[in-house]
């Protein structure tokens, strides 16, 4: 059985500051955390290592400036991580290349678990769009994960239920945030990796992006055109009118921002 | 006087048609709630019939389901110049692979410019697929949308940490352009009773499903999310009243129950749920504070909330300094009246 | 010079913090109120490694050294006085001592145990008779054979309560004293003749415990000696110069989180028209309190780094001792002061701050001994001795 799971990293949102009045976001506190989607697909993989047995390998979601999220996913007990490096930043659909080549050169996989949302960008096409380049079945959005190394079953939210899905491996699962608690990382281990001594240390690969795929293929689909901010908050806005007014003013208003 | 002739007139002179095999246009891929049109899917329309008309394009929505064809005029009444459905009983339910090949099969044929989903439920599951195997692109919980009418390529805006800010993105080659939309994000279109047309089947070919729903998850309870994490929180104070009515306002909003230290002292809630600086400080997408007076501890918990309703009798309560809305009335007639335009 | 932390350092206090957030915090007040040793999170602790996080891997531990050890005594001191004390007995100078001075087998067998949260360690130097003045302890211990008969008793010993593992500071030669008649003990808290006698009703960090500890006629195998027979004394000073420095860590933490408090409470509380951040006298308070934090934060991790780098460190271990307990009294003052009447207020927690804050000042050497071991230092450089 061998799982791969797909992390990235996001910069901390307690260290950021967004001034709506200037249009700017200030960051006060430049620390970057394991996506908590993906921390909770690292874990459904580590579960499902520990009830059947699994080799867990770690690549990132997306171009990664420094792999200290490969190597938490090591000391947390990943068996096996790899960097891949020499891409600038670039779209989902343009990774999805350099992964489906990654997946392949690993010799395939039994099942892949990535995060259902990004915390800071809220997408979720990573998956699914990795799903399709491989033509694998999925599920999005998943609570629990469970396998018997022939098939899986995710669990998960459908018209305000919860529903199980079945499919046979290989598969694709991306999993909500939130939706398990993940383990800690092994302290021995986190600091053996970075300090590159024992066993650890040889679980860290780099591969070049350059090798998995053409460069002109790597071309983003997507262009970044600017920022926008919400208004800055009113405080104090009074609804009047007759009773039922109110209601759908109210009802209108909190709909908008569920 | 009878005005029924009326109806006749606009009827005739309203009905839509669409463009002659040209492909292209702005396709709205509709999702099915409770035997309706999905409001998202109404706003995704009104939000692709502004950007249609800035270019003179049409728009086309697009229904699966089992017995779904009557839901077509819906979709011609928020907007939509054509509507094709594919209704078979094995699209009775969502499931991937034979959703997918109905509108893969569709697309490839008809060459949208612009495919938009409703951005929950089988959206998020259909859009990057086909974004995948199509070669699009694909923006993900759009709230804004622009045109660039030199290239016919939509500016997207999508939320930032969850709408700290929101980041702009276009598609600027690559067609189609595959969007998902937030619910709520786009206000409701007219809904034009005099709209209507004639909706075009799909052939439907039963596809097996690989990722087959087997049934409700028994017993499946997701983890609890504590207070202080909650996303959406209802809190009751001395002045709420009926508190079974807060409880079932925290349902409507699938919120969870909170109070201040009047609602502790009343037996409403425990010490676990009183918002305060001395107790649980929160910071939820959505505070509804019902009946709290807002005190100096109760305010400064309260801080990190992104959006406060409050309900109080008195004008003068603190609780309206720190609020967006403000409701000045008794919780007990107000409640009723909200449940009611919630539901 | 470079004054960044390492890769494996911002790893590790991204651990810490993590731990901290979601199995410290949620108990701080319940620990105080109830008067609560953190058992579970001790255990906890021990599981990721972090009871060891300065011991060598070999013996269960980590391996980040004293830095390490540093980030995670601010990190707990942030969230928690109660666990910071814990786990600064136990790791800081109970454990301490073995890793010091023990011998290879006293290293597997109660090092291991210690770094993993399976064993609990306390460190049995104080009596009735005998705290900022080492050497005037009474504890004796009489070598019979293959074992020495320990009596007499500890008091104010921090997890003596629960601690499975003590080592004891006991005399073997009166005549000689603190020159060699003195020896340190590893005792396990099951054997015959160990007692805790009481535990006491404390002011601040309620959530761990001061015990009273009695030895009868307790016999503890030759083994079990730490270090020589009559170097115990010099162990224990080296155990207590690594704890001081902790501890100036662990109040490092403690006075950010006081900074952090203020600030928010300025931000929000209105008096007089305007924010308390708009006034100057607060805003005087909230400088003066940064200033020190960051000099602290200085003193703290340049220490750290003479013990990871083995150069001497004793004399400024004592200053962050003396330095860190009194920067975070002057925080948790200032703190009252910008809070007003909600800071004295038992459900908020600065009032708790207040109370826990003050043990810093005595234990580990109370803060007059630390300026008599800075004061010596500082004239022996001179040529001058002076007397304790």
């Amino acid at each position: 059985m061998k799982i791969i799971v797909l992390l990235g990293r996001v910069l901390d949102p307690r260290g950021i500051m967004v001034n709506r009045r200037r249009g700017r976001v200030f960051v006060n506190r430049e620390e970057y955390i394991l996506q908590p989607a993906d921390r909770c697909a690292l874990e459904a993989a580590l579960r499902v290592k520990d009830a059947i047995g699994a080799e867990v390998v770690a690549l990132p979601r997306g171009p990664l400036p420094d792999d200290d999220v490969l190597r938490l996913a090591l000391a947390t007990g990943a068996d096996r991580a790899i960097h891949i490096v020499g891409q600038a930043a670039c779209d989902d659909a343009a990774w999805t290349k350099v992964l489906a080549a990654a997946v392949e050169r690993l010799g395939g996989a039994d099942l892949i678990l990535t995060g259902a949302t990004t915390l800071d960008t809220g997408q979720g096409q990573l998956g699914p769009r990795l799903a399709e380049a491989l033509g694998w079945p999925q599920a999005v959005g998943a609570w629990a994960v469970e396998t018997d190394g022939s098939r899986v079953r995710a669990i998960v939210r459908r018209d305000g239920t919860f529903v199980a899905l079945e499919a046979d491996l290989p598969a694709m699962v991306t999993v909500a945030a939130g939706a398990l608690k993940p383990r800690y990382p092994d302290g021995a281990r986190l600091i053996n990796i970075y300090k590159g001594v024992g066993e650890i240390a040889s679980a860290l690969e780099v591969w070049q992006a350059s090798d998995l795929v053409g460069g002109e293929a790597l071309k983003p689909l997507l262009e970044r055109r600017g920022q926008d901010f919400p208004p800055e908050r009113e405080l104090g806005t009074r609804i009047t009118g007759t009773t039922e007014e109110i209601a759908r003013a109210a009802a209108n208003a909190l709909r908008e921002r569920l | 006087m009878d005005a029924s002739f009326l109806d006749l007139l606009m009827a005739q002179q309203e009905e839509v048609s669409e463009a002659e095999g040209g492909g292209g246009g702005i396709w709205v891929v509709a999702d099915v709630a409770d035997g309706a049109v999905a409001p998202v899917t109404l706003e995704a329309i009104g939000a692709a019939r502004t950007l249609a008309d800035a270019v003179g394009a049409y728009v086309y929505g697009v229904l699966l389901g089992d017995g779904v064809t009557d839901l077509a005029q819906s979709l011609y009444q928020a907007g939509a110049d054509g509507v094709r459905v594919a209704d078979h009983p094995s699209l009775a339910r969502f499931a991937l692979e034979p959703y997918l090949k109905v509108l893969a099969d569709l697309f490839e044929a008809e060459r949208p410019e612009v495919v938009m989903f409703g951005a929950a439920g089988m959206g998020q599951e259909l859009a990057p697929r086909l974004a995948q195997r199509m070669g699009g692109g694909l923006i993900e919980h759009v709230t804004a949308m622009s045109l660039d009418e030199a290239t016919r390529t939509v500016q997207a805006a999508f939320p930032i940490y969850g709408g700290e800010y929101f980041e702009i993105a276009a598609c600027p080659e690559a067609r189609p352009q595959f969007f998902t939309v937030e619910p709520g994000a786009f206000s409701a279109p007219f809904m034009d009773p005099y709209r209507k047309g004639e909706p075009k089947p799909v052939e439907v070919e039963p596809v097996e499903p690989a990722m087959r729903e087997v049934g409700p998850a028994e017993g499946f309870e997701p983890p609890a999310v504590p207070l202080s994490r909650a996303p959406v929180i209802v809190a009751a104070g001395r002045q709420a009243g009926d508190f079974e009515l807060v409880k079932r306002l925290a349902a409507a909003l699938g919120a969870q129950v909170a109070g201040d230290r009047g609602a502790r002292d009343a037996g409403w809630v425990g010490p676990e749920q009183v918002v305060d600086v001395r107790e649980v400080t929160v910071a939820p997408k959505v505070y509804v504070a019902v009946g709290i007076r807002g005190d100096t501890f109760h305010n400064a918990a309260i801080e990190g909330a992104k959006f406060i309703l409050a309900i109080h009798p008195d004008p003068t309560a603190p609780i309206f300094q720190v609020a967006d809305l403000c409701i000045e009335a008794d919780p007990k007639e107000v409640l009723p009246a909200l449940l009611k335009a919630l539901s | 010079m470079d004054f960044t932390f390492s890769p494996e350092h911002r790893a590790l206090r991204r651990l810490i913090r993590e731990f901290v957030e979601s199995e410290v915090v949620p108990l701080a007040a319940e620990l105080d109120r109830e008067h609560k040793v953190p058992y579970e999170t001790m255990r906890k602790l021990g599981e990721i490694g972090l009871l060891g996080v300065c011991f060598p891997q070999e013996y269960g531990g980590m391996g980040a050294g004293e830095t390490g050890y540093c980030i995670l005594m601010e990190e707990l001191g942030r969230v928690c006085a109660n666990t910071a004390v814990n786990v600064g007995a136990h790791i800081g100078i109970g454990a301490m001592a073995i890793y010091l001075d023990g011998n290879e087998e006293q290293k597997r067998k109660y090092l291991t145990p210690l770094s993993r949260g399976q064993k609990i360690a306390a460190f049995g130097l104080t009596e009735s008779n005998a705290g900022s003045d080492a050497a005037a302890i009474r504890t004796r211990a009489v070598r019979e054979g293959d074992s020495w008969i320990l009596d007499g008793g500890k008091v104010f010993i921090t997890n003596g309560g629960y601690a499975d593992i003590v080592t004891v500071l006991a005399v073997t030669d009166p005549v000689l004293g603190p020159r060699g008649g003195i020896t340190a003990f590893i005792v396990e808290t099951q054997w015959d003749g160990f007692k805790v006698a009481r535990e006491e009703d404390k002011m601040g960090i309620r959530g761990s415990s001061t015990a009273e500890l009695v030895f009868e006629e307790l016999r503890v195998p030759h083994e079990n000696v730490l270090g020589k027979v009559g170097e115990g004394f010099v162990t224990f000073m080296k155990s207590l110069d690594m704890g001081r420095l902790t501890l100036g860590a662990a109040c490092l933490g403690g006075a950010q989180t006081m900074l952090e408090a203020c600030v928010r409470w300025a931000k929000t509380r209105r008096q007089f028209g305007e924010e308390l951040a708009h006034k100057q006298s607060v805003q005087w308070m909230i400088a003066n309190m940064a200033t020190e934090i960051e000099a602290l934060r200085s003193l703290v991790y340049r220490v750290a780094w003479l013990v990871d780098t083995g150069q001497p460190f004793t004399q400024l271990a004592a200053m962050c001792k003396l330095y860190g307990s009194e920067v975070l009294s002057r925080a948790v003052d200032m703190t009252i002061q910008i809070h007003g009447g909600l800071g004295l207020t038992r459900d908020f927690p600065v009032e708790q701050a207040f109370r826990d804050a003050r043990i810093n000042e005595i234990f580990e050497g109370t803060n007059e001994v630390q300026r008599i071991v800075i004061a010596s230092n500082i004239f022996q450089e001179y040529g001058v001795r002076i007397r304790p």
